[in-house]
């Protein structure tokens, strides 16, 4: 079975997943030492010099109130790149509790589960996280938990498929037969055989909850100003688009580049650690 | 038949037309009149009636709905509904004379009884919050003495009256529709007198207005005299600033609302253009003066100094909206007190010294001031997409990053209008700062904010919490002074209170701002509020 063999074959590195490592790395160290890459700070005024067009001493523009937009796309990329990890991370142990769960306790649990799953299904991930937003009101915190609700239920249905794959292997059986306690079985061999395919998964998944989270703070749902993850900064520049295309043309790029560059890890990923899911 | 129609309006409008025409003023008139034809008109909110004690009500009931008066360009009272009125001596009664002959468009008579009636209802049966705030508690009574004459009672003389009846809130109409239909037709379809009808509300969508052919009472403001010209306003909802602007370049729309300030140099080019400068309360800061930090007059005084709120806004509108200091009334008020609007200009060392004497001696580790280990923060909670466009909230960021150099850390809380509405945010501890505007042509508009509030009449709108006796013993005299130039005097010494005890902090005038499409003719804004005028208006062939 696919999940279970893993590929060896050495494979040299292609431009595009090095291009992709490139822009990774670079978001992570805008994400973790912004000052590294920019000097001053992403919410620094400068009413003298608004809605300057790209130049050598503002490589992306300036705003209406004249911040320097590279900075704060590189201010940013912590709370963007924050909520896509925080909401994939969310999403995952929500689905592990509930796929194991439905797995391994038994056909009622199962179907109740499932049941649940495919209620949540029905409604696209958006919905469920405006739902979320609707309740607790925007914030940071709300935006992880609405985009890492939202995901959750497609991972959860795969996650159970895994496990139930899993669970009729062989060395289960072994294990089991060797008269491990249930617990270490799932610890020692289930669940690093079943979570394998979903590393890749996962990788997806935070390119994927960047450009949700985006989207909520585009549409004016995510986290408060002055605040400049990214989706706020298409946002804000939305206005301006045929008057200083900057403010939404750059931003937008970003948003695109960092999403297929994570995507493209991921697929690369996948290939390497084998077992596409879904 | 059709050409001879044309011919006759022709003239009719090119009569009024030539005494105001001017370059590319939208109510100048000129160009060939055509018959017929359907505005599209792009507006921002959606009101849940067609009218009610919001401006967006007012707005759109204005089509539908006939005042009993109206303001003029000079700010003088014109007959409407009525066509003369007379004031007791002693400023208790005001009997109006009603036009002869008009009609509801449900063919019932516009008579005195209709009028008392309207007004019992906005007064004492809630059907008009605004409309009851404006004149309450000076109003008694309403009733017909004949058929055309109607005599509205007063308590204690109030002149403001005739220059607030003149709001879309005072539109009058038919108790005989109100009473036989249901709360949501009476909602979604008033009968008024109006030049327009609604024809159909197409909900998240558009409001239908059809011609109202048996239009009799235009105001005496109006630029022709007649029925509408054209058959249809479309009124559309189209939130989006972007989408709205651009609708008028691609021709989906004749007139838009609320032009975007980054698009106003493009729009003045393109198209011919409004500003309209609401009277009122400005877009300025209410100031919680119960609890928290500004209950300290030195801290709220700090706070006025602290940014250069000229230049933020300047910058944030694109010098098209313009700024106000005065925080009680906008420039556009009668009565203004331009004196009081010079206060607090940016003084960033005044603000530290201020601050440094009410204690906020230490800062944090993130340079913001303390005082007893509290950090000096300020919830600043405004109306996201509603009262602040983006633009707008681009002035709270700007100002947010100033008051941080001087050590308050300001945290901006954008909230909905459920939200704001819903009174998430009633409550004293739930904010600091609030900014938010009233519209109103006169300076009474100070009596209904600044009323202190009481245990039996608590004022909702006091959103300072601001009780000061003497401030509110001076609006009462204002209100009932009936020298103008005293009254005036007065509201001045109110406007000045209010500023020196910065019980409110002055942002920016609230503005109305349109682009006409070149075709269209004689679209023109009532004064007292700003309302678009769409019976007088015409396309060009």
């Amino acid at each position: 079975m696919s999940t279970l063999t893993v590929t060896r074959a050495v494979h040299l590195p292609k431009v595009g997943t090095v291009l992709s490592l490139l822009v990774v790395a670079f978001v992570v160290a805008a994400a973790l030492v912004p000052g590294l890459l920019v000097d001053g700070s992403p919410t620094a005024i400068d009413l003298k010099s608004t809605l300057e067009a790209p130049s050598w001493a503002h490589p992306f523009g300036t705003d209406d109130a004249g911040r320097d937009l590279f900075t704060r796309v590189v201010h940013g990329a912590r709370e963007s790149l924050g909520i896509g990890l925080g909401a994939t991370a969310l999403a995952f142990v929500i689905a592990i509790g509930l796929g194991f769960t439905a797995a391994l306790a038994g056909r009622v649990v199962d179907a109740a589960i499932t049941r649940v799953l495919e209620v949540a299904f029905a409604f696209p991930a958006l919905l469920l996280a405006l739902l979320v937003i609707a309740v607790r009101g925007p914030s940071l915190a709300t935006s992880i938990a609405a985009v890492g609700i939202g995901s959750a239920p497609g991972y959860a249905r795969m996650i159970r498929g895994q496990v139930l794959a899993v669970r009729q292997a062989g060395f289960i059986e072994a294990a089991a037969a060797l008269g491990h306690g249930w617990f270490t079985v799932i610890r020692r061999h289930l669940f690093p055989n079943a979570m394998r395919p979903l590393v890749a998964v996962a990788t997806l998944g935070v390119g994927q909850s960047i450009v949700w989270a985006s989207a909520l703070s585009f549409l004016g749902l995510g986290v408060a100003p002055p605040s400049s993850e990214w989706g706020a900064l298409l946002d804000a520049g939305r206005l301006h688009i045929t008057t200083s295309w900057w403010l939404e043309i750059l931003p937008g790029v970003v948003i695109v580049l960092v999403a297929i560059s994570v995507t493209s890890l991921g697929r690369t990923l996948q290939n390497r650690l084998g077992g596409a899911a879904r | 038949m059709k050409a001879r129609t044309a011919a006759v309006l022709a003239a009719a409008v090119l009569a009024t037309a030539s005494l105001s025409a001017c370059g590319s003023d939208p109510a100048a008139g000129g160009g060939t009149p055509k018959a017929g034809g359907t505005i599209v008109y792009g507006h921002v909110q959606e009101p849940p009636c067609i009218f009610g004690g919001w401006i967006q009500q007012a707005y759109i009931s204005r089509q539908v709905l006939d005042g009993l008066v109206t303001l003029a360009e000079d700010g003088t009272v014109k007959p409407w509904l009525a066509t003369k009125w007379a004031v007791s001596p002693d400023g208790l009664k005001y009997t109006f004379t009603l036009k002869d002959g008009v009609k509801f468009t449900d063919g019932t008579p516009v008579d005195a009884e209709a009028v008392a009636w309207n007004f019992d209802y906005w007064e004492n049966k809630g059907g008009n919050s605004t409309a009851k705030v404006s004149i309450d508690p000076y109003y008694k009574a309403a009733k017909a003495i004949d058929a055309s004459t109607v005599e509205i009672e007063f308590n204690t003389p109030f002149p403001p009256f005739l220059t607030l009846a003149t709001q879309g809130y005072f539109g009058i109409q038919s108790p005989t529709a109100f009473k036989s239909r249901t709360e949501k037709e009476n909602c979604e379809k008033p009968i008024g007198s109006g030049g327009f009808t609604v024809k159909e509300w197409k909900h998240g969508e558009e409001v239908v207005l059809a011609k109202n052919p048996g239009y009799t009472s235009w105001p005496a403001t109006a630029k022709h005299e007649g029925p509408a010209i054209v058959d249809e306003v479309r009124w559309k909802f189209v939130a989006d600033g972007v989408s709205r602007y651009a609708s008028l370049s691609t021709g989906e729309s004749h007139v838009v609302y609320e032009v975007p300030t980054v698009n106003w140099k493009d729009a003045q080019s393109r198209y011919q253009t409004i500003r309209y400068i609401t009277p009122g309360k400005p877009v300025s800061f209410y100031i919680n003066t119960r609890t928290g930090p500004f209950t300290d007059a030195a801290v709220r005084k700090a706070f006025a100094y602290g940014a250069d709120r000229k230049s933020a806004v300047e910058a944030g509108f694109h010098g098209v909206i313009p700024y106000e200091g005065n925080p009680a009334v906008s420039q556009a008020t009668p009565g203004y007190n331009a004196e009081v609007a010079k206060a607090y200009a940016y003084d960033p060392a005044k603000a530290n010294q201020l601050l440094d004497e009410a204690g906020w001696t230490q800062r944090n580790a993130d340079k913001v001031r303390t005082k007893d280990g509290k950090p000096l923060t300020i919830k600043l909670v405004y109306g996201s997409g509603f009262i602040f466009t983006q633009e707008g909230a681009t002035v709270l960021q700007v100002l947010q990053e100033q008051w941080k150099q001087i050590g308050f850390d300001i945290k901006l809380i954008p909230a909905t209008q459920a939200e704001l509405w819903g009174g998430k945010y009633t409550d004293p501890s739930t904010f600091d700062a609030t900014p938010s505007y009233w519209t109103s042509p006169a300076p009474s508009i100070l009596w209904i904010v600044w009323r202190p509030s009481t245990t039996e009449k608590p004022n909702g709108s006091n959103r300072s919490f601001y009780n000061n006796e003497t401030l509110s013993a001076v609006i009462q005299q204002a209100n009932s002074e009936p020298d103008a130039t005293k009254a005036n005097d007065l509201y001045g010494q109110a406007q000045k209170i209010i500023q020196d005890d910065a019980a409110g902090i002055g942002l920016y005038t609230q503005n109305s701002t349109y682009a006409v499409a070149q075709n269209l003719k004689n679209v023109w804004l009532e004064k007292s509020q700003g309302e678009p005028v769409f019976s007088d208006a015409y396309f060009t062939g």
